[in-house]
């Protein structure tokens, strides 16, 4: 029997970072390979070669045992490669079936478009995958994980054979999650071949047959999903063994620093926020409280009201040691001692095109100016501090912030905001899209800002994660809170039971 | 491999430095080419000055345009601006009878007005710059035709009544004969305001907010009015060129600017600042303006027609962005 696809001694430099050496792949028709490893290990760049993003690479691509020469995207698409990216590219406006045949439309006999034609051509490809959505519906009326499928659909009726999901999870909830594993084994059964890249380690061995691990552009080794467990993967990848991921340390837990009271969010119709409704709880000194629930059930939502985001939109009261404070925007919150690390560091975190040092001053400019001019000597004693204390690997403060990895700009982000001195911080998911190495060191951090006394709330979708790090957790669905676990009591069953109980109770 | 990566560092040191080298380039030709019956008519001391006071107006309003810029918006309003200044200045003196602070400051305050109006639109009404000083470059053109009446209003200075007060005359001075003024107030604003830039609190935010809004709001910057406050700079900056404008020419009227917006833009962007924002400097902006001027300048000195100038100037534009926009494809 053929092999689908082979990749043999695959090679890539970008300058002089030397991102992919002579890595091998294989994939069989109706085989789900896992591609496993830490951010900056080459997976993106081996599957970029794949599907002709990438031209001039070193090596040789096989599909069907027949060498094959990926120039672009067009050749990738004949050959019958997909890839369904992290970051969907359709368009937004547009509706299910328009996006379907985007390129290839239908056209009457007058060369018109037949809408009426693609949709229903559309509707089959959607019936297929189980899904029952209008095609004429626009494409920003789905949600995330629906818009995924969408996309799927659209791989499978362009007849793809070798399907890329590139974290297709880190962005839909669990029940959308259960969907897409639904897919993927029908898809497999009916023999394309799937390549799926996570970071996220239950998934692997729910989902992978096999699995391939790469660090730092070289090819580690291949093993069957029932030989192995999560610790040998994660030695592979990451080159040592990690005994354990949460170096919980008991902290003293003191006064309460946040007590949040009737706290209310109204969005308006059509808005992407979700509306959050009598949301109460306190926070202490030295405490990690963790936020759990799925995504779009307002965890995001519940730190920007407190951090001043929506104003006109928040009710409710906070204290902040004992004290009742009005926070009107983001200048008041960070004034009475909140930070907030978001989610999205490149989107609302960083500024890419500016230095380290100028994105942790951002904060800070007023403090940092004497009179009419920026006091570079004071501001650059608190970066060379932060840089050492978060460990920032970078030449310098000077280095721009857009040239460094997902941890390192976690870290930046870390360090801006630690430079504020907070009497809170509220960190919402801390290690999405961080390599493994990086994420123990921001527990480390995690546990040492706790020890000095300054109250933490983590959101994280990672239950594991979150039980790991936190003191108390509170489960949060559709806007409203759900539970609240101690530390020790808390398991994954018990807050994901929690997380959907509306959902449950609505279905 | 080695060799391969000097080659890489050349060639992004290239794309780096590529407007100095242009200007460098450009210069050089234009010393070699401009020579007129055994005379160099480009290297002389005169037509440097010239040069440098030819660009001066548009640099003033590029100087603005710059922040604009950096904060991903644009403000098309400016070479209105420069003709409602321009008249404003011009009748003030000669119908009103005012002496020269008081023109200067109603000036001065009528642009800064203007582009605060602006700034208000975009950050309080949330509509795009791009409307907004679109739609704003046609009234500031309409107040000026209704306050001259549709005409230009020649200048003649003296101390008699209906005459304009000969300290604004200064504006069309050189200082020894030789250095024009225009050129004087064109540099010396725009070290300020690459100090602004580079020094200060304020520059620090227009970065930060045109390379992330959304970050920079949640660190606490006020975007709204960081935004607020390039705009009614950029109308300032306006009405200063506005007035040289008209000491120049020895008249205000609602025509004069015309395309101005377009030259600064010009500026602006064959400096190397990013249209989307985010990044670019005060000194590209210098750079860019001079190379603008200088090309104005050969091609007069060549004798050009002046339709083919435009043209060529329209191309060199396209031309300068896209060299910018290059990159590495892989």
């Amino acid at each position: 029997m053929s092999r689908l696809l082979r990749m043999e001694g695959i090679g890539k430099s970008f300058g002089q970072v030397r991102a992919l050496n002579n890595v091998s792949l294989e994939l069989d028709g109706g085989e789900v390979l896992a591609l496993m490893g830490e951010n900056g290990a080459g997976k993106s760049t081996l599957m970029n070669i794949l599907c002709g993003a990438l031209v001039r690479y070193e090596g040789q691509v096989y599909i069907d045992d027949k060498p094959v020469q990926i120039g672009n995207p067009v050749v990738a698409r004949s050959l019958g490669i997909a890839k369904i990216h992290q970051e969907l590219q359709m368009a937004k406006e547009m509706s299910i079936a328009e996006n379907m045949f985007m390129g290839r439309e239908k056209c009457n006999w007058l060369g018109l478009v037949d809408k009426k034609a693609q949709e229903e051509e559309a509707k089959k490809w959607l019936s297929m995958l189980e899904l029952d959505l209008n095609p004429h519906r626009p494409l920003k009326s789905l949600r995330v994980g629906e818009q995924q499928m969408v996309e799927i659909a659209k791989a499978i009726s362009l007849k793809a054979r070798i399907l890329i999901l590139d974290e297709p999870t880190s962005a839909i909830s669990k029940q959308e999650t259960e969907q897409l594993f639904r897919v993927i084994r029908r898809l497999a059964s009916e023999g394309v071949g799937i390549i799926y890249i996570t970071h996220r380690m239950e998934e692997v061995f729910e989902i992978a047959d096999r699995l391939e691990v790469l660090r730092d552009g070289e090819y580690i080794g291949t093993v069957n999903a029932k030989q192995t467990d999560r610790d040998h993967i994660i030695s592979m990848m990451v080159g040592r063994e990690i005994k354990d991921m949460y170096p919980k340390e008991a902290v003293p837990i003191g006064d309460e620093v946040l007590r949040v009271e009737h706290l209310y969010l109204n969005t308006p119709q059509g808005s992407s926020s979700r509306p959050l409704h009598d949301i109460s709880f306190t926070l202490r000194k030295g405490e990690v409280r963790g936020l759990a629930g799925l995504l779009g059930a307002g965890r995001s939502e519940v730190f920007e009201c407190l951090f001043g985001v929506h104003p006109a939109l928040t009710s409710g009261d906070i204290y902040i040691e004992g004290q009742k404070v009005t926070i009107k925007s983001p200048r008041d919150a960070i004034d009475h001692g909140l930070s907030f690390a978001t989610e999205d560091r490149k989107g609302k975190g960083l500024v890419l095109l500016r230095s380290i040092g100028e994105n942790m001053s951002l904060p800070l400019l007023k403090k940092f100016t004497k009179g009419v001019v920026m006091n570079t000597g004071a501001e650059k004693v608190e970066w060379d501090r932060q840089m050492e204390a978060m460990r920032i690997k970078a030449p310098g403060t000077g280095t721009l912030a857009g040239t460094l990895s997902g941890g390192n700009q976690q870290k930046v982000v870390l360090g801006r905001w630690l430079i504020t001195r907070p009497k809170i911080l509220l960190l919402d998911e801390p290690t999405r899209g961080i390599d493994v190495g990086a994420k123990a060191e921001i527990y480390q951090l995690i546990n040492n800002l706790a020890a000095q006394g300054i109250g933490i709330i983590v959101v994280s979708s990672e239950l594991p994660e979150i039980i790991g790090i936190s003191d108390r957790i509170l489960t949060l669905c559709e806007g409203k809170i759900t539970g609240e676990f101690m530390r020790g009591d808390a398991t994954q069953e018990k807050l994901l039971s929690a997380a959907t109980l509306r959902e449950e109770a609505s279905a | 491999m080695k060799q391969g990566n000097n080659a890489l560092n050349v060639r992004e040191t290239i794309q780096k430095f590529q407007s100095y080298i242009a200007l460098v380039v450009i210069f050089i030709i234009g010393s070699i080419i401009c020579v007129k019956n055994g005379r160099n008519t480009f290297l002389s001391i005169t037509n440097i000055m010239n040069l440098l006071r030819a660009v001066s107006e548009t640099g003033i309003i590029a100087i603005g345009m710059t922040m604009i810029v950096l904060l991903g918006d644009i403000d098309l309003s400016v070479g209105s601006v420069v003709g409602l200044v321009s008249t404003g200045c011009a009748a003030l003196m000669m119908h009103n009878d005012l002496e020269f602070v008081p023109t200067v400051l109603i000036c001065l305050c009528m642009g800064a007005a203007y582009g605060l109006f602006n700034g208000f639109v975009v950050t309080r009404m949330k509509i795009q710059a791009f409307v907004v000083t679109l739609a704003s470059m046609n009234i500031a053109r309409g107040l000026a035709r209704l306050w001259s009446g549709g005409a230009g209003i020649p200048l003649s200075y003296g101390d008699a009544p209906g005459l304009a007060p000969p300290a604004f005359e200064v504006l069309s001075k050189r200082v020894g004969g030789v250095v024009p003024v225009p050129a004087i107030i064109f540099l010396v604003l725009l070290s300020i305001f690459w100090f602004v830039m580079s020094k200060t609190r304020f520059g620090r935010q227009i970065y930060a907010v045109g390379g992330n809004a959304t970050a920079a709001h949640l660190s606490g910057i006020n975007v709204k009015n960081v935004k607020m406050i390039a705009f009614m700079l950029s109308g300032l900056l306006a009405s200063i060129a506005g007035m040289i404008h008209s000491a120049q020419i020895f008249q205000g009227g609602p025509n004069e600017g015309m395309s101005y917006e377009m030259y600064a833009v010009a500026a602006v962007a064959i400096g190397g600042t990013s249209m989307a924002g985010g990044k670019g400097t005060m000194f590209g902006t210098l750079v860019g303006a001079l190379i603008f001027g200088m090309l104005d300048n050969i091609m007069g000195l060549k004798g050009l027609n002046s339709n083919v100038q435009l043209v060529a100037k329209g191309f060199l534009i396209i031309l300068s962005v896209f060299l910018q926009a290059v990159k590495k494809d892989d």
